[in-house]
Parts: structure tokens; sequence; C-alpha cells
């Protein structure tokens, strides 16, 4: 394992070698498997100013360690990024495309991040975006970066920008007599103005809902939402001390006795289907959904259930990221590759230097 | 916009016509309130794009000819001027430019026979009253006829109403507050002398004594917006002769005529009565305008609850800025409540003699503009201008939904004789049936 | 000549009203919103279905016919300029919403489709999508889409990009594509994020899947007035620093508060130098606890008077003079050029010093509307086109205020584009190999580069700092001035 110190260390491993396969904290295991470049030693802010809402940092900094650093300016990365405990970093985060719960009320890692500086196939150091909240200058190569796997460059430092921390948050368990209503509410939350946090639905019938902002307001916000619940015979819990509760969601603790982790994208209208067909595969599966029930985390350990899995996503025609476990290649599910991708590819690492599997590194577009 | 039109060479309108160019941006404001882009979705059908080529016309840069076909779509409705934020005035280089297009341009010789039959009818009661009545008769054979004549025939009414001739004077009743003189237009006195009755009974209620000039001719918009530069003028004139002096106002209740005249500076550019012509335009306004701002004595309440949509005439709205008078007014009237039609600022296809020279955008119009008024759930439409009723009275047919279609001064009319009773020895006709027909006049 | 042979095949595809290839038909499509540019095209198209849009593309990669796709021609950076002597492919009648579902809160759209339509459309479910550029009620998804475009609720809700959950489109040799879902989640590279701001470079979109949202429950809209613009600048740093999160925040100069006043009479303060427009959305009580702080900030800011939007209709009507502003600014110069750069908000006050400056040395009078809590300014730069050498000494005049936003760690374009207009300093934003990096995508995309030829970026053959009088492009005569 090469550990690179800086930038330009980067760009000679690139140059001299054939193959690049970059791990940051190694907190998404199904992603760092076959690394042979650890970017722990690219790690610390680069640039913050406070006022400025913007800060920039190398690949390899915990994302723990900016979130810290953050909080004391009373601001904070509104996607939240998950697995922060295990050592995730800001490049890993990208690479992976990972937002947390959170990201449901202002948007995702992908709508945070404003400027990348990466190593491309050649060696050269390219700079996209910027440090600005606003530029539309030149292609967004920032965005190309969210959830590429590393597949067109090592990242090596990345600019965000933050939001004033919400000054007080709760958070509503509710319980239904059922997946359907509970799901029923995921809609009916979904579309009202309530500006949740977050709203995740916990299989078979439990609803988790955070909102956060001003102290004075949130009682009767709370007030308000929970009458509402309780029209649709929700059991209530309320829980105004919930930094705890939503640190578990972000390290997937209801999934940690499980070797397996995989995110699915979806639409609410499917997780009932996805739950009927969980509950024909083959082993136990343990779920949460996440984002108002536009994505499922699934946990196993049983190996029979990937069959199931696979014959699932096929069937669906869903796409799929493995985060934990040993897998070949992390990608399950029909291929996100496309002409589009391929070309980017070609152009970004014409020597097929970046190629996420072994078993898939021919060169790109042949 | 940077333009290098010949300002000295094309004469009295040219610097007009150059500013109005000089002013466009071309952001692009202008389009969605444009009928006909709406309708074709072209930039050449646009506010944005007519202005470029007449751009390009006066700058010698492309033949008339060529861009005549889109300049004669534009309806003419002015809706891009008021959505331009930097202040365009499309009309005064659409006018100059038509008459201009109009001296050399090439006509078939069907279209100069269509184009003289319509301006030397319309703007004559007379003998429009009688090509009407003939056209009546020949209405069974409508298939028979080919093409745009076919579709003049189908626009007529189905009852051309008996002519009544107006007073000279009209008195006022109680106290009188202003004295005025009224414009009483060619075809609205043909398709429906009691709007022309409504508005002097309104005005009476309220104290007004109306006079009606009798040498008054047509207010000449029609000629004008078709290029007939010379006929309009000629009009002009004879209007700016007839009319006195001893007035308060002079009223229009034809939002084209009250739009025309207007106009009459522009038409008499360089003309001895440029000046005479400026100030009789400073008199005119519109009778809602009028009412508005006189204060209006309250109506009583209409019978019956009635939910009217209110459908702004172009050349009232856009033309003439006279938006909220209209809309006050009707809600003084008990029992109304007023609805407003989605995307409001479209024009329904009416415009003059669009309906003959530009049957099908016309009819696409319309028929996007009666759905959009069924849409409000209303049961009658109000308007302050006799081609609109007509046009709006047509299309909510064809869609099968017909509804009453109002002139403003009809439904006040309605709910003062509501307490006046129709034997207070109030002359004329009543407010019996509103439009439920068409023709074509402004 | 490729176009003739192109054109055979067109009229194949088309009926003569849709390929429009007549003086009178093209001349229009000449010319954005920047009208310091023009290039005439050979002809245009318009497509009413989708396949006819891919097959036009493919005949346009056989025949080697550069085409550049056009909704309403609203670009402020000459992104819409056609390509001289290439094919117009216009999308106005591509203007469906194809479906809408509001439960899931999508909706998937053509590109021709206006931008405040979609959230008319929506509107009985109390939903809305975001992104509302001034020019909301002309320009079309597709050019959004296109050009990344942003608008004054950029602060809270981002960009176009950040509310485009899928995309079908057409690569530049015809190759069609989907890209996303309709998921807010995704597993990939992020290839809309990567389509949306390419300036239609890397092809048409067909179909695009929007993300609705809620509309907020309140919204509450405040206007102060301030002596100097330097004292409104300073406002919004106060609320920025507060943790507040404002929907938007902007501000107006005097110039500006005149040209929009004029054009729609807004009731804007008669005698202040700048106009701060904040405003605050979300639930009821969580905008009233807002409105404290914020009321308190505003009256220690200095502020010589606030108000606060009464009802909806003075909510719009505020709006509607900062949404008019750029065009107004034709009631006070014939000629302008809106510029867009971008500055770090915390040195908003320093930047517009600077202008102010440099509009006093190159005699030049220029207004100011910007987002200020983005930190996106636009200088109006006014000229008399008709003064020979106005507009070179205005161009003159935009170049030093971008270099300023270079030189200050900010951007060329915030959410215009570069375009035509400054694809010259591209390469003074970014490295060289940034740039190469760029070329090297583009080619990869398009080889033939037939899609929007000549946008963003500046071609080899006319280098990146040659932009000092006439356009690159107009040196090589391929463009011509109005």
């Amino acid at each position: 394992m090469e550990s690179p110190q800086d930038i330009p260390a980067v760009q000679e491993l690139v140059r001299a070698q054939s193959r690049i396969r970059v791990r940051g904290g190694g907190s998404k295991s199904a992603l760092a498997a076959e690394a042979n470049v650890s970017l722990a030693g690219l790690s610390g802010m680069v640039q913050y100013d406070a006022s400025e809402f913007t800060f920039t940092a190398l690949a390899g900094t915990p994302v723990r360690e900016v979130a810290e650093q953050l909080a004391r300016h009373g601001q904070y990365l509104p996607f939240e990024p998950p697995l922060a405990d295990d050592g995730a970093t800001l490049g890993g985060t990208v690479a992976a495309g990972l937002s947390g719960s959170a990201r449901y009320r202002y948007g995702g890692v992908r709508d945070f991040l404003l400027g990348v500086r990466l190593v491309d196939g050649r060696g050269e150091l390219v700079r996209g975006g910027g440090n600005v909240v606003k530029n539309v200058a030149g292609f967004d190569l920032p965005k190309l970066m969210v959830g590429s796997l590393g597949r067109f460059g090592v990242v090596v430092e990345l600019s965000f920008k933050v939001f004033p921390a919400p000054e007080r948050t709760s958070t509503i368990l509710a319980e239904f007599g059922h997946l359907d209503t509970a799901m029923a509410a995921v809609d009916r939350m979904a579309t009202s103005p309530f500006d949740l946090m977050c709203l995740d639905v916990e299989p078979p019938n439990r609803l988790w809902i955070r909102i956060g902002g001003i102290g004075d307001a949130l009682h009767a916000r709370l007030a308000r939402l929970t009458s509402l619940l309780e029209m649709s015979d929700a059991r209530i819990g309320m829980f105004a001390d919930d930094a705890e509760i939503w640190q578990d969601v972000s390290q997937f603790r209801w999934a940690r006795e499980n070797a397996n982790l995989v995110k699915i994208p979806l639409v609410p209208s499917e997780v009932p289907r996805l739950e009927a067909r969980i509950a024909r595969w083959n082993g136990e599966v343990t779920r949460r959904y996440g984002v108002g029930g536009t994505v499922a985390y699934l946990a196993w350990s049983e190996p029979t259930v990937r069959e199931g899995l696979e014959s699932t996503l096929a069937a669906a025609h869903r796409s799929s990221l493995a985060l934990w476990g040993d897998w070949p290649d992390p990608r399950l599910g029909p291929s996100t590759d496309n002409a589009m991708s391929d070309r980017l590819a070609a152009a970004l690492d014409p020597q097929g230097k970046f190629a996420i599997a072994a078993a898939v590194a021919a060169p790109p577009g042949s | 916009m940077l333009h290098e039109i010949p300002v000295e060479r094309i004469g009295p309108a040219g610097q007009v016509m150059a500013d109005a160019v000089g002013t466009c941006v071309h952001c692009g404001f202008c389009l969605p309130t444009c009928p006909t882009y709406d309708a074709l979705g072209e930039e050449m059908d646009s506010p944005r794009g007519r202005i470029f080529l007449m751009k390009e016309v006066l700058e010698g840069n492309l033949p008339i000819d060529e861009a005549v076909p889109y300049i004669d779509r534009c309806l003419g409705c002015v809706g891009c001027v008021t959505s331009c934020p930097s202040g365009v005035e499309y009309g005064e280089l659409l006018t100059p430019f038509r008459a201009t297009a109009e001296q050399v341009r090439k006509r078939s010789p069907f279209d100069r026979l269509l184009r003289r039959f319509v301006l030397e009818t319309l703007p004559y009661p007379r003998r429009f009253r009688l090509a009407a009545l003939l056209g009546r008769l020949a209405r069974p054979l409508r298939r028979l006829v080919p093409g745009r004549m076919g579709d003049m025939l189908g626009l007529l009414p189905a009852r051309i109403p008996p002519s009544e001739r107006l007073p000279e004077v009209f008195p006022h009743q109680g106290q009188r507050r202003a004295r005025v003189a009224l414009l009483v237009g060619c075809a609205q006195q043909v398709l429906a002398p009691e709007i022309n009755w409504a508005t002097i009974r309104v005005l009476s209620v309220n104290g007004v004594e109306v006079v009606i000039p009798r040498g008054q001719t047509c207010c000449g918009a029609l000629a004008a917006h078709t290029g007939a530069a010379w006929q309009a003028r000629r009009f002009a004139r004879a209007n700016l002769a007839a009319f006195p002096d001893d007035v308060d106002a002079i009223l229009t209740n034809a939002a084209g005529c009250g739009s025309g005249m207007h106009e009459y500076p522009l038409w008499l550019a360089g003309q001895p009565e440029e000046d005479a012509a400026r100030r009789f335009a400073g008199r005119c306004q519109d009778v809602s305008k009028f009412l508005d701002e006189l204060g209006l004595q309250p109506p009583p309440a209409l019978a019956e609850p009635l939910r009217v949509a209110y459908h702004d005439a172009c050349h009232l709205a856009h033309a003439q800025r006279v938006r909220d008078q209209p809309r006050r007014l009707l809600r003084s009237i008990g029992n109304i409540e007023l609805v407003e039609i989605p995307r409001g600022e479209l024009c329904c296809g009416s415009a003059g003699t669009y309906n003959i020279e530009q049957p099908e955008i016309a009819h696409q119009l319309g028929s996007e503009k009666a759905r959009s008024i069924l849409w409000t759930g209303c049961q009658a439409v109000a308007t302050g201008n006799i081609g609109c009723m007509t046009q709006l009275a047509t299309h909510l047919e064809l869609e099968e939904r017909p509804l009453p279609v109002y002139h403003t001064m009809q439904l006040l009319d309605m709910a003062y004789r509501v307490e006046h009773g129709a034997s207070n020895g109030v002359p004329g006709p009543e407010t019996s049936e509103a439009a439920t027909a068409s023709a074509t006049a402004e | 000549m490729p176009f003739n042979e192109l054109l055979s095949d067109l009229a194949a595809l088309y009926p003569s009203d849709r390929l429009l290839t007549a003086a009178a038909q093209i001349m229009p499509y000449e010319s954005d919103g920047l009208t310091a540019f023009r290039g005439r095209p050979s002809g245009v198209v318009l497509p009413v279905t989708a396949d006819e849009v891919v097959e036009t593309v493919r005949l346009c990669h056989r025949h080697d016919v550069p085409f550049m796709a056009r909704g309403s021609g609203t670009s402020l950076s000459g992104g819409s300029v056609p390509v001289p002597d290439g094919l117009v492919i216009g999308l106005n009648r591509l203007n469906r919403i194809l479906r809408y579902d509001p439960l899931h809160r999508v909706a998937v759209v053509e590109p021709g489709v206006i931008n405040l339509r979609v959230s008319e459309h929506v509107a009985a479910d109390g939903l809305y999508y975001a992104p509302d550029p001034s020019s909301g009620p002309v320009c079309t998804i597709g050019g959004n889409v296109a050009f990344n475009s942003g608008g004054v609720h950029c602060l809270k809700y981002g960009m176009t990009a950040n509310h485009v959950l899928g995309l079908k489109c057409v690569l530049p040799d015809g190759e069609v594509v989907t890209l996303g879902g309709e998921s807010l989640e995704t597993v990939g590279p992020d290839l809309i994020g990567m389509f949306a701001g390419s300036e239609g470079l890397f092809g048409i979109a067909l179909e695009i899947t929007l993300r609705l949202l809620p509309r907020p429950e309140v919204y509450r809209t405040f206007l102060a007035a301030y002596d100097t613009l330097s004292a409104a600048g300073d406002a919004v740093s106060m609320v920025v620093a507060s943790g507040l999160l404002p929907g938007a925040m902007e501000i107006m100069d005097r110039l500006a508060i005149d040209a929009a006043e004029a054009a729609v009479n807004a009731g804007y303060p008669a005698d202040a130098q700048a106009v701060f427009l904040v405003e605050l959305e979300g639930p009821r009580e969580e905008v009233a606890a807002e409105e404290v702080r914020l009321m308190k900030l505003l009256d220690d800011s200095g502020a010589t008077e606030i108000r606060v939007a009464k009802d909806d209709a003075e909510r719009l009507t505020f709006w509607k003079g900062r949404k008019s502003a750029f065009s107004a600014v034709g009631r006070l110069s014939p000629d302008f050029i809106v510029q867009d750069g971008v500055v770090p908000r915390s040195r908003l006050g320093e930047a517009l010093g600077e202008i102010e400056r440099l509009s006093q040395e190159f005699g030049i009078r220029v207004a100011n509307v910007f987002h200020a809590g983005d930190g996106n300014l636009h200088p109006l730069i006014m000229y008399d086109g008709r003064v020979a050498g106005a507009l070179e000494n205005a161009e003159r005049l935009a170049g030093e205020i971008l270099r300023l936003c270079i030189r200050m760690g900010g951007s060329i374009t915030g959410e215009h584009g570069v375009g035509l207009e400054k694809r010259a300093y591209l390469g003074e934003m970014y490295e060289a190999a940034d740039t190469r990096t760029m070329f090297a995508i583009r080619d990869a995309i398009d080889p033939k580069s037939l899609a929007n030829r000549g946008k963003m970026l500046p071609d080899a053959e006319a280098p990146a700092l040659a932009s000092h009088g006439a356009h690159p492009l107009e040196q090589q005569g391929v463009i011509s001035r109005m």
C-alpha cells in the first residue's frame, strides 16, 4: 500500500503505476478492498473562513475532523456524511457518493461540493469548479467525481459550502400498525411544508422524523407534526436530546452485526414491493429506508442472500452499491456505465489506470 | 439594440420607429405574452423577431416582401408592450411599418379585392349593415364560397338587430357632474347597438350629459392597422372636426376605437393637424376609466348572484393600460363575483380584420381563450370591446358551452335597471341578450 | 456543400413549415439576449418529437454540420448565438409535460417547457420547481439545464443541476443515453451534474426529470433601504453571520432601482442608494422566530427604511422590480453588457468599491444588481453602441471586472455561463492543465466539435488572452455585431 504525503507524490504514483485504486479511511470496506494507494496521509484543512461558509480540505481529511471544526463556528455539512466514527474521509464520501439521512432537507454531497483538484490518468493536476458558492465556468468536474468510485482520477482536494447548523433539533418516532400506513405517512410528510431534516423508515412499521431550527419555534412545530401523525393512528415518541439517535443511524449501528451492506436508490412506492421480495430471499436481511423512502440500505451475513438480491436488482432494473463486504466489484445490478461515462473515462484516464474492478480493467471505450 | 436605420430617409415616422428598435434589448420577455408566438413557437412570429425583421427591412438588408408575411400575422394586440421591461413602443413601430409596407408590397388580385371590400364596408355602418344583411342571406351558401370569403360569412351574427337612431344629446339624471362626447363606433352600431344605449344610460344615471356628434366617422383604427394610412388619416381629420371642444372628455366604449384615437398624433405626424391630434388624443378615454375616476353612483345588486370572468381587451389593457378600472366598476355591483382568466394577457384572436386575414391562427387563439374562460367556472363574461365579444361568443359556442358575453357597460346598466325598472322612461333597447354570435369588428 | 446535403435529408424529415431556410425566417434567430453578437445559421428546424431531434443530430453528424439547440434565446452570455452556417434546432414546440407525479414530487418535461410553467402546473398540489431565473416566464428548462441556470433563490436550494434527477439526452453523434432516474439518491458517477452546465457541448436534453419541492408554508419578504451601497453590503454580511438562512438576498443600487421603477413601478424607496431584499421562507413558526431576529439585524444595520411585504401581491411586486431590472436598464441606456462574476461573499463590499472605481476610471455608468447572499455580482455596463469605440471600451471594463473576480478567488460566471462572451477569460480563471482537460473531455464526447461549437471553450486559434478589441470570432469574420 502506497501512502503519498503530498499532491506531487500522488502525481508521481499515477505516472509510475499502471493501476491505481485509492482508499481513504476504509470505512466502506467493499470499496477499499482492492486499494493499492491510501490517501490517509493527505489530510487537513487547507482553508476555512467561517464568515464565508466554505472550506477547502485535502481528500484524506476525516469527516469527523471537519465536522468538529465546523461545529466550533455553528456550521455543518447539511448532508451529514456517514461513518464518521469509522474514519470516513471527505474523498471517500465523494467517491462513494454517500450522504446521510439529513440530505433530505437541503440535498446530498453533490449539492454541496463546489470544487475539486484531481490527478488525472496522465498524472496531471486538474482543477474543476472553484471555492465560491456559485460558479458555472467550465465543465462541472466536481459533480462528475460524486459516486465515481475514483474512476476518473484521484481526487486530492475538495471545496464545500456549508450551512449554519440548526440551533436545536428534535426527533419524533412514530409507530404505525403496518408498513403501508407508515409509507402513507411518508407521502404526506413529503408533500407538506414541514421542512423536515430527516425522514427515515425503519421496517416493519416505524418512522423517524427529525426537525431542526430556532429553539423558540421547535415546540410549536413538533406539536403540529405530532397531531398530524396521531390522526393516522401512530404511537408517538419524542426525543429532545436526539444527537445519539442520528449518530447511530449515521454509523449504520442497526446493521453492525452484518457482514454486508448495500445501498439501493428507489422511489417510495417501491418500498413495499422490495419488502415483499426480500421476504422471499433465502436468509435474514436487516433494512432501513432513508431520505423519505428514496434509498434502501440492506444488511445481511448469510451468503445465500446474494442470489435473491441479484435477481431482484436485475428484475427491477436497479443499480446498487455495496458498502461493506467482500465483492469482486462493488457495483451491483445493471451497470451505470454508458456512452457518456465511457467517453469521459477515455478523456481523463486514457490508459484505464483507474478502472474499478480488475476483471473489467480493459481500456474504456473498447 | 444597435441599428443603422436611415431615419431621415424614412420620413416623419422614422425617428419613432428607430427609437422602438433602439430600445429593444432582445431579452425575450415579450415572448410569453405574444399570442402568435404562443400558437406557432417560432422566432419570426414573436415581437422580438418582428422588431428584428422590421429593423432589417428598414436598414435595407431584407426585401420587404419576405418580411411581410410575419408582420401580417401580428395581431397588433400590443401585449408585448405591457410585458416589455425596456419600454419598447412596439405599436409605434408596427403601424408606420405596415403603412410603408402597404405602399410597396405585392398583393394578389383576390387579396386586393377582399381588402378593398373590407375597408370600404366595415367602417361605414350603413354599408356594413347592408352587407351583413346580404351576408346573412348568403350564409346557407357558405360551403360553396371559397376560402376567406366563406370564413367571413361564418362570422356574421345570427341576427342583425334593427337600427335605432341614437339621440344627438342624451340628458343627465340628477345633478350634472360632467358633459361628454361619445364615439359610437361603426361595426358596433350594426352588430350590437344595445352597447351604446347601455353606455349612455349608465352615464346618464351618473349625472353625465352625453353628446353624440353627428359628423363623427369610424375612428380609422381598422384602416391604420392594416396599413391603409391614407384612409386612416381621412377618418382622423373628420373626427377632429366633428367632436366639440366644450365637453369634459371624449369617450369610447370599444377598446379598438379608443386606442385608435390615441394614435391620431402618430397617424398625423408631420401633418398640419399633428398638434390638434395630440390635444384630441389627450382628451380621449375609455368610458370605464372615465366612470372610475368620476366615482360611480353605487349600483344596486343584481337579482341573482353571477360569477363573471373579466376578459382584458388588448386595446384596453395593453394599448390604453386600462385594467383595474373596469374591474373596480364590476366589483361595485352587488352579487357579481369577478374571476380572473388564466393567462389573461393573451389576445383572444379577434383583433380587427384578423379573423379574415389569418383565420387559422384566429381560430386557434379563440379556442384557447374559450377553454381558459371555461376553466374559471364562470357563468358570464365581461369585456370592453365588441370584437372580443363576438369572438368569445363564437368560440364558447364552438366549445358547446355558450355563455353570455357582456360589455362592462351592459352589466352596469342591468344593475341600475334593477332599481329603476325598465319602464322608467329610459329609452333604447335593453340588454335582453348578450352577444351570442360573432362578427368582425373592433 | 455539407449543408446542402444535410438540407435534402432534412427535407425528408420535416415539412416545409418546420424547416426554415428563407432569410426572413432565419434572421430572427441570429441573436439571443446578448445582442452584441450575431451568427447567421444556414437553417432552423422545429422538431415536434424527441425522435426528430435525435434524427436531426444524427444527420448533422453524418454531414459534419455544426448544430445548436435553442430554447427561448434568452442567454446573456451569447450561449444561444447560432454557430455560423450551422443548423439551429428550435425546441420550442417540444413543450409538453410528459409526466407529473405529485406524490413522488417529480415532473418529466420536454426541453422546450417554459421554466415558470412547471411551477404553475404543479401549484395546485402545493408544489413548485425551485430554480427561478429572472427570465423564468420566458426561458426553457432545456436551456436552464444546458447552462445550469440559477436565480434569486439559489442561496438555499442551489441551481438547476441540483433539481434535475434524470435526463434522457442525445450525444453529439446521435447516441441516446439515459442518466439518473426519479430517485433523490443515485449510485454511479453524477453524469447529470456533468451534463448540466455543459452549454450544449454534450448534446441535447430530450427529457428532463425535475425534482419538485413542497411550497414553503409562508414567505416573509423584507425590503430595507440604505444611504450607501456599502451599508447594504454590510447588512448582508450581518445576516449571513447571524446563522439565518434566508431563501434569497438581493441588492440593487440606485441606477438599477431607477430602471426597475421606470419599468414596473415596484414602489422602491425614491431616495435610497441601495435596496436590500431578503426573503424568509418555511414553516410559519420558524419564519416568525426568524423574523424577530432579522428585524433586529436590519434595525441595527442602519437601514433608513424597512418594509415587509404585507401580502403575496406585494411580495410579487418587490420581486418583479428585481426580476425586470436587467431589461429595464434598456430604459437608461441603448446598449449594455450584463456581467455575472462571483466573489467570496465576505468580500462583496471590497468588490463593489473596486467596480465603482473602475466605472469612474472608464467613464462608464455601471448599475449593480446582485445575488448578495451568493456573492454573485451583475454589473450592468451601459454604453451607446452608435458611439465609435463605446462597445470596445465597455468590453474592456467588463474584462477588468472579470479579472477582479478572478483575483479575489471567485468566478467569471455564477449562472449565465461562459457562452461566447467570456470564453477568452476561462483560461485566466483556470490553469492550462484545467482547460486542456476540458478540451480533452469535449473531444472525447464530440470529436467533430459539432454541438454548439465555439461556446465555452476558447478555440485553439483564438488564444485565451486575445479578447481585447474585437472579439476573436469577429476577427475571424464569423460573427458580426448588431
